[in-house]
């Protein structure tokens, strides 16, 4: 109780602190006028008696000090004190505190910007219940669908799913998700007109696997996944019902049609879930036994061996990570041996002992965003530490220049009783208040930033759907940088400005002493800041090139003046296999070759960096592998004339392949080479997935192309027309010549021409989808060079800002010099050669440093290696040029000097 | 005239004790009281009770008002508070106990 009266008698105290002050002496001032009025009565004369009084009262300051610090407030009012006054100092120089701000403003904030997208997209703990629980069985770095034996140990059959869910021993809870996203237009039954929509099914246990409440309604539960095709139900995301029903408090009651099923909605999912993959948020969440009916109506709920499901578990309390491993594989063991079909064979069954299926923890979350991003992101968190060293520098230069200036008053301070500390104490204060006021500019700058970086992130498709935005976590991060920031560069310049002499700095301020002191240090930094800016040019250099490298590689068709775009004929009411789709795209394409500025035309299942259908294949006498990856492409007859693939040999699809005739394919050069080596394979048969599917005859050679990324090597890769093999087909490809503008209202025009609800979706041309495909090395290649940049700016003020230093304290030098004789020229050079050694010794220190770390990131490079020559030479040489700029205006200035103004400078 | 220092700690024991007598007292009046009490004995640094009476506002075992002196003065008299009174009988025992150690230890000899 006594403790918060005290306490708030303290408090009252600080807000009357002067009112305080004013009694306190009024009190003390009756006393030593009652002390004198009774020593007057015994006697003494008035001027004695007060000089009686006092010594009786004792020293009153001393008196006055003592009873205000008993309230404690004491710390408070000297760091209001400090703050205050370095305000004011700073607002004295605006210059140095404006260039000062900005140098901490951009590394602070630059330091934010990357640190929240690294944040978002690889720290940042799935909103779910405790999830270091969560594992994922494989690696998840594949997707799709597959039916290889013994599985891909990422992807798993529906069926496993259930096995695994019954037979482990270590998981409270196991659940599976669709590896692939489902991009569908569905229709809000009672709205006109179909909208995307993000499918994502998943398994009844997801939701209380994951421990996520619904937020309205329900959540998905086993029961809805346990027969296939009867439970036409749905949870929506929150995002969802927000963009598209304007949360519509009557949610529950709306049905979603969905392909031709109708399916009702029982559950909204809290604001904060947005599923398991970042980067990737789902819409809708619907079970997996309802997999039919959701396009592109896949039928493996029964069947063994399509895999193509993700699988997680929530570790029981107790149970480790090996125990788990160890207990997965031995029923992974077992499962496959249990299975039995065409892909059972000998040569797999011996692959099966030594298959391990690798757990991998999933409190992260999935994120195909992360595998890209990840090295690009450390590797710029790394630049932006960098580019705020070089700040720091430059700030640490300025602050050393000004408390020379500051010398006397730090003097005359000290000579008056102030303890070094405390002087140290309040130059640290002014230190961080330019750190706080730098670090509140970068929160702001950040902030800006990070929307501009989650635009360069997302390659120019829609925004990825990472929350970027400030929260408490990034706050207390630039908090510690700050303050580290803060430290860094005000601590050497406080400890030097309060190491004085003091008869020498009170005489004049500028002691030999003190300026001598700062030379070497402030040499050191300069060198510090070029060494540094090398490595950054150089992985500036590294980093662009491989970009350069990349966008000249041969696609192996060719990517300019191709329009292409996504259909979606499953949202009005075709079915996958539907052979109506067939008529459908031929339609589309006959119609559209037909435009004017069109030269060819087509559909195919994939164009560029889109996926894969990857199946094993049979060539008769050729003793494959029989899990050789054979990528396959359903297209159009115009597909080789749309992409301008060069026909090597043979003859491309025409109208008489048709649904009836012999089923042919057409090869890449790679697979010719590799699977048909010492024969011309036109006309040689092979199968697709096994000996039961129909023979293949081969028709013609086509040259290898890139089909999932610039860098890989080639692929075996064939073709099928889509007349033998309906379904699906997502892109439709356009050549064209002229405006891609009006092309691409003609071609939509005629497509909806054709069917009016067509769906059309992501327009754009091959250019920028292969663009796209690079967006990670495009990113780091921008940005190191913009910091890269920064970085030699920095360098640039801060060796301008030393030379300034040097040649001013050098006047007098310089004056006799050329009193002397000395030519102009000559002093120029004496300047330039100082600052050519200082570059120098900066590049002597880099370059080694810049070997190790262009090491380090070998890995991302294409095209060259980490010691490139070529790029350390022209960084050298930037770096040079650029320090010669900066200290030109100096050397100027010193050969301007008059050899008479100098002498009698003093 | 010699006048002995007071043991350290020891003022806030007379100034509690000399409000507790006297009841409400400005600065200069317990000063006088303490000396007077003491048969001159005691030299009391006057100003040094001020801080003190600071401290034990903080602690609340004072209350301080301003009034008007006989001689028509601005003054700020101090009243012992209930927590006063106790941090008074606690301090005395505890001043008590010391001094009897003490004797204890001269008498032995």
């Amino acid at each position: 109780m006594s403790w918060t009266g005290e306490f708030a008698r303290r408090i009252r105290m600080l807000l009357h602190r002067r009112q305080f002050d004013v009694d306190l002496e009024e009190e003390m001032r009756l006393h030593l006028e009652l002390r004198q009025e009774q020593q007057m009565e015994s006697g003494m004369p008035a001027g004695a008696a007060r000089s009686a009084a006092q010594r009786k009262f004792g020293n009153a300051t001393r008196i006055r000090e003592k009873s205000h610090m008993t309230w404690g407030w004491e710390w408070f009012e000297s760091l209001v004190q400090d703050v205050s006054y370095g305000a004011r100092s700073m607002l004295r120089s605006p210059a140095l505190t404006i260039v000062a701000l900005l140098s901490l403003a951009l590394g602070i904030g630059a330091n934010t910007a990357i640190f929240s997208l690294l944040d978002a997209v690889m720290l940042r703990s799935l909103p779910v219940k405790n999830p270091s629980q969560l594992v994922l069985l494989g690696t998840g770095t594949s997707w799709g669908t597959s039916d290889s034996f013994p599985s891909n140990t990422d992807i798993y059959s529906y069926p496993f799913y259930r096995e695994m869910q019954k037979k482990n021993e270590v998981f409270s809870d196991v659940a599976a998700i669709l590896s692939m996203r489902n991009v569908i237009h569905g229709t809000v039954e009672g709205r006109d007109g179909a909208e995307p929509m993000n499918v994502q099914l998943v398994s009844g246990t997801y939701f209380s696997m994951l421990g996520v409440p619904a937020l309205m309604g329900r959540a998905l539960t086993d029961e809805d996944d346990k027969n296939e095709g009867g439970h036409p139900v749905a949870v929506v995301s929150y995002a969802w019902w927000k963009r598209s029903l304007a949360q519509d408090p009557s949610v529950l009651n709306k049905r979603l049609k969905i392909g031709s099923t109708l399916f009702s909605i029982v559950g909204v999912a809290p604001p904060e879930f947005f599923g398991t993959q970042v980067g990737d948020s789902s819409d809708i969440w619907i079970p997996l036994s309802m997999m039919k009916d959701v396009p592109p109506n896949q039928q493996g709920y029964n069947d063994n061996f399509s895999e193509s499901l993700y699988l997680m578990g929530r570790l029981k309390p107790g149970v480790s990570m090996a125990q788990a491993t160890s207990n997965v594989n031995l029923i992974y063991q077992q499962i496959m041996r249990g299975l039995s079909g065409p892909n059972v064979t000998q040569t797999n069954l011996e692959k099966l002992p030594s298959t391990q299926v690798p757990l991998m923890s999933m409190a992260t979350g999935l994120s195909s965003l992360r595998r890209e991003f990840s090295d690009p992101l450390k590797i710029l968190m790394v630049v932006v530490a960098l580019v705020l060293l070089i700040a720091c520098a430059n700030i640490a230069n300025l602050l050393l220049a000004r408390s020379t200036a500051r010398a006397r008053e730090l003097a005359v301070r000290q000579a008056l009783g102030a303890g070094r500390m405390r002087l140290i104490r309040q130059l640290l204060t002014e230190s961080l208040l330019l750190a706080m006021v730098g670090g509140a500019l970068g929160v702001g700058f950040a902030s800006v930033a990070n929307r501009l970086l989650l635009h360069m992130v997302s390659g120019g498709m829609e925004t990825v759907p990472l929350d970027v935005s400030i929260n408490m976590r990034l706050l207390l991060f630039t908090l510690a940088i700050t303050v580290i920031t803060a430290v860094l560069f005000g601590t050497i310049p406080a400890f030097r400005a309060t190491k004085l002499q003091l008869t020498d700095a009170l005489k004049d301020g500028r002691g030999p002493q003190g300026a001598g002191a700062k030379s070497p240090l402030a040499k050191a930094l300069v060198i510090s800041q070029v060494a540094l800016s090398l490595v950054l040019l150089v992985g500036a250099g590294l980093f662009l090139r491989s970009l350069v490298n990349l966008t000249n590689v041969d696609t192996g068709f060719n990517k300019e003046n191709v329009l292409r775009l996504h259909t979606d004929p499953s949202s009005v009411g075709y079915k996958e296999n539907d052979p109506r789709l067939t008529a459908l795209y031929q339609q589309i394409e006959e119609r559209v070759s037909a435009l004017p500025g069109v030269r060819a035309a087509s559909y195919s299942s994939f164009t560029f960096h889109e996926g894969s259908w990857n199946n094993n294949v049979v060539v008769a006498g050729y003793n494959a592998d029989q899990n050789v990856d054979v990528k396959h492409n359903v297209v159009g007859n115009g597909y080789f004339a749309a992409m301008q693939i060069p026909l090597l040999a043979g003859r491309t699809f025409g109208t008489h392949d048709t649904a009836t005739s012999q089923k042919v394919a057409i090869i890449g050069e790679h697979m010719a080479r590799t699977m048909f080596p010492k024969v011309n394979p036109i006309g040689h048969h092979y199968r697709i997935g096994s000996l039961d599917s129909p023979e293949i005859e081969v028709i013609g050679i086509v040259k290898d192309v890139k089909f999932k990324s610039l860098q890989e090597k080639p692929v075996t890769l064939d073709y099928v027309p889509y007349t033998q093999h309906p379904g699906y087909l997502q892109d439709f490809e356009v050549r064209y010549t002229g405006d891609f503008s009006t092309i691409s209202t003609a071609v939509q025009q005629t497509i909806h021409g054709v069917d009016r609800n067509l769906p059309i979706t992501r327009v754009t041309t091959l250019n920028e989808q292969v663009a796209r495909s690079i967006t990670n090395q495009r990113l780091v290649a921008q940005l190191s060079m913009f910091f890269g940049l920064l970085a030699v700016f920095l360098s640039c003020i801060g060796i301008y800002g030393l030379m300034s230093y040097v040649v001013a304290r050098r006047t007098n030098e310089i004056g006799i010099r050329m009193a002397l004789g000395a030519e102009r020229s000559h002093v120029r050079w004496l300047v330039m050669r100082e600052i050519v050694l200082l570059v120098g010794v900066g590049i002597a220190i880099g370059v080694p440093i810049t070997m190790a770390g262009s090491r380090l990131v070998s890995n991302m490079l294409f095209g060259l290696r980490g010691n490139d020559p070529v790029s350390l030479v022209a960084s050298v040489g930037i770096l040079l040029l650029v320090a010669v700029m900066a200290g030109y205006l100096p050397a100027r200035r010193a050969s301007r000097v008059d050899p008479m103004e100098a002498l009698r400078y003093e | 005239m010699n006048r002995d220092e007071i043991p350290p700690g020891t003022l806030y024991l007379l100034i509690l004790k000399t409000l507790a007598l006297r009841g409400e007292l400005h600065g200069y009046q317990i000063a006088d009281s303490i000396q007077r009490s003491s048969d001159d004995v005691l030299q009391v640094e006057e100003g040094s009770l001020y801080p003190a009476l600071q401290r034990m506002l903080i602690k609340g075992w004072v209350t301080a008002e301003w009034g008007t002196t006989a001689g028509n003065r601005r003054a700020r008299y101090y009243t012992l508070t209930a927590a006063g009174r106790k941090q008074l009988s606690v301090e005395v025992s505890q001043f008590e106990r010391v001094i009897g150690a003490i004797t204890r230890v001269i008498q032995t000899v």
